[in-house]
């Protein structure tokens, strides 16, 4: 679950924030020839990158004649019958529409469950509230392969196993989303506070109009994260459902690929359009995510 | 008794007022945590205190045959030969797994460590992978690896080298998964990596060069110490993740854990005991037996690094 791992990530990035800042950007000046050689390797490590998505994008657009050839061939036909006749062997508005409606609904949950939380460690005074956190913390230490077997006995219990809410509710609270906007929360100024409570503004009007609005970046990192690992899940979708209508797209690749294992023009077409959303998210948002990882803005794009 | 009442209306509504509004704050938090605690309480703290417990009974879904087991699923499992053989093929995983991740992410950042726009770009393709769906991108690489019409292979009789059967060998196969895992998640390690070589003073790599050292002694005497801290958490974090590793080898073995059980792991093998064939109790038996072990690991791990991490 990627998630519980950038959460870790992010509490070494409190340790790590000081380091900010203490060196200076360099000015890039001309080229030396050891410069250019290192840019030649590292462009030879970038392609190698590139490459296992490259041959599945040409094999996706090729024509039969292409495929079963050896040495297999490395320019694409531009030939989108795979993707056409794809489309067709499966419902993939409904896979697309229940990954989409998964990945949403969690990501509004953990936000609002964590926003509240968090307000409550940080604006709000009661007694054994450090305890209450670090109760909460706990849980980042709890490997989520034992919590497979019991999540699964509970949702039996509730009558829930097979629908959407099985794969939505056990990420309902987010313990990494609450210690993210706690730390974001307590850094701002009691004086906002105070002077909303003079104007009379209650917590909730005082949490709408001003301490969400000033931490949107960090809720927008926390919702990211969730959409990559929600939409990308796999192994409790796969535990959890089995008929085809409540099922994510992840989960219906999988049993296309053990029924059709060696049409690989189809299963390539297939792959590339449940990785398609996520590479364009990528692209558009890169910034935002290596920022997120690294929390570091030093080298620059 | 005159005095406090004459205290408390002397110091008008003030007092209490206050009090009342202390006491509401507990409550306004209670109602704030309630949402998110009971989400955490269904599906987290109840159910990993109801895993300790599952592994010591004969747990059924009907509810029927819930009697006390005692030792006897973890003894089934440790004596299960197919067991030993997930357990020797996770720490094997592992084994893979940790080094190449450490040593390759070091590589890649302190090649990609420069102040230039292609560096840059090709640090975004090198972390691309880790955000695509596992399932999805492994079907490229089953297509790679195909013995017959791959690329790998052909790029092996290209160079006049023995080609490999790859994910249908024994042998190969748990390398093979190894070689997509790399490629799928050592972006991520060297995104880490880069952010902590730019916390690496200038100053103190300018002093070392006035002093005559070279690179070589540069990178161990000063960049490696004060990168320790980091590749440790990541040598961590990587244990964690290999250990977890499911979709991968599900994906790579079409759910079989094969050839001949290579890639079987303990999760794999978890999974299709407790999802497949509903053992859950003899299932939760090894999901403790996975949890002590990466426990373990974690400790040694922590007992090794004070010997080679510096902090400062």
């Amino acid at each position: 679950m990627s998630t519980e791992r950038l959460a870790q990530v992010e509490l070494q990035a409190g340790q790590d924030a000081g380091a900010k800042g203490r060196n200076r950007r360099r000015r890039p000046g001309s080229w030396s020839v050891g410069e250019v050689l290192r840019a030649l390797v590292a462009i030879v490590v970038g392609l190698a990158f590139l490459f296992p998505l490259y041959i599945a994008l040409v094999t996706s657009l090729d024509t039969k004649a292409h495929v079963f050839t050896f040495p297999p061939h490395l320019t694409p036909d531009w030939n989108f019958i795979n993707y056409i006749r794809m489309w067709h062997m499966g419902r993939w508005l409904m896979y697309f529409g229940n990954t989409t409606f998964i990945t949403l609904t969690t990501i509004l949950i953990a936000l609002i469950t964590s926003i509240l939380a968090a307000y409550a460690l940080s604006f709000l005074h009661f007694r054994r509230r450090e305890l209450v956190f670090v109760l909460l913390l706990v849980v980042l230490m709890v490997p989520g392969e034992a919590l497979l077997i019991p999540n699964y006995v509970i949702l039996h219990m509730m009558h829930l196993l097979n629908t959407r809410w099985a794969q939505i509710l056990p990420y309902g609270g987010s313990v990494f989303g609450i210690f993210l906007l706690r730390q974001q929360f307590l850094a701002m100024p009691d004086s906002y506070r105070e002077a909303a409570r003079m104007d009379g503004a209650s917590h909730l009007r005082f949490l709408w109009s001003v301490a969400i609005p000033l931490t949107l970046p960090t809720i927008f990192t926390i919702g990211l994260y969730i959409f990559i690992g929600s939409w990308n899940s796999f192994q409790w979708p796969l535990i959890v459902t089995v008929t085809h209508n409540v099922q994510p797209i992840e989960v219906e690749v999988s049993r296309l690929q053990m029924a059709h294992s060696v049409d690989w023009r189809r299963l390539t077409a297939a792959g590339f359009m449940a990785t398609s959303p996520l590479v364009v998210l990528f692209l558009i948002l890169q910034r935002h995510i290596i920022r997120g990882i690294g929390r570091n803005e030093g080298v620059n794009m | 008794m005159e005095r406090t009442v004459a205290g408390s209306v002397a110091q008008g509504a003030r007092p209490p007022l206050k009090q009342v509004r202390r006491l509401s704050d507990g409550v306004r938090a209670l109602l704030f945590l309630a949402p998110a605690v009971a989400f955490l309480l269904v599906f987290v703290y109840i159910p990993a205190g109801v895993s300790l417990g599952l592994g010591f009974f004969h747990y059924k879904l009907t509810g029927i045959d819930t009697t006390f087991a005692g030792l006897y699923n973890f003894k089934a499992a440790l004596t299960y030969p197919i067991f030993w053989q997930a357990f020797r093929n996770t720490l094997y995983y592992a084994v893979l797994m940790i080094p190449t991740t450490l040593v390759g992410a070091v590589l890649i950042a302190l090649l990609l460590y420069r102040d230039r726009r292609i560096f840059s770009m090709i640090r975004t393709v090198v972390l691309l992978p880790y955000i695509t769906p596992v399932i999805a991108t492994s079907i490229g690489w089953l297509w790679m690896f195909d013995p017959q019409y791959g690329i790998l292979n052909a790029v092996l009789t290209a160079l006049h080298l023995p080609v490999s059967q790859w994910l249908l060998s024994p042998q190969m196969a748990m390398p093979s998964v190894a070689f997509y895992s790399l490629w799928h998640g050592i972006g991520f390690d060297v995104v880490i990596v880069l952010s902590a070589l730019a916390g690496v003073p200038r100053s103190v790599l300018e002093a070392a060069a006035i002093d005559g050292a070279t690179g070589w002694q540069k990178f161990w005497k000063v960049t490696f110490p004060l990168l320790s801290p980091v590749i440790f958490f990541l040598a961590i974090v990587t244990t964690l993740a290999t250990l977890q590793a499911f979709s991968q080898v599900y994906a790579l073995s079409s759910g079989t854990g094969g050839p001949e059980f290579a890639t079987m792991t303990i999760l794999l093998l978890m999974y299709l005991t407790a999802f497949q064939y509903f053992h859950f109790s003899y299932a939760a038996a090894m999901a403790i037996i996975l949890v002590v072990m990466i426990l373990i690991l974690t400790l040694v791990q922590g007992a090794l690094s004070r010997r080679w991490v510096f902090y400062q």
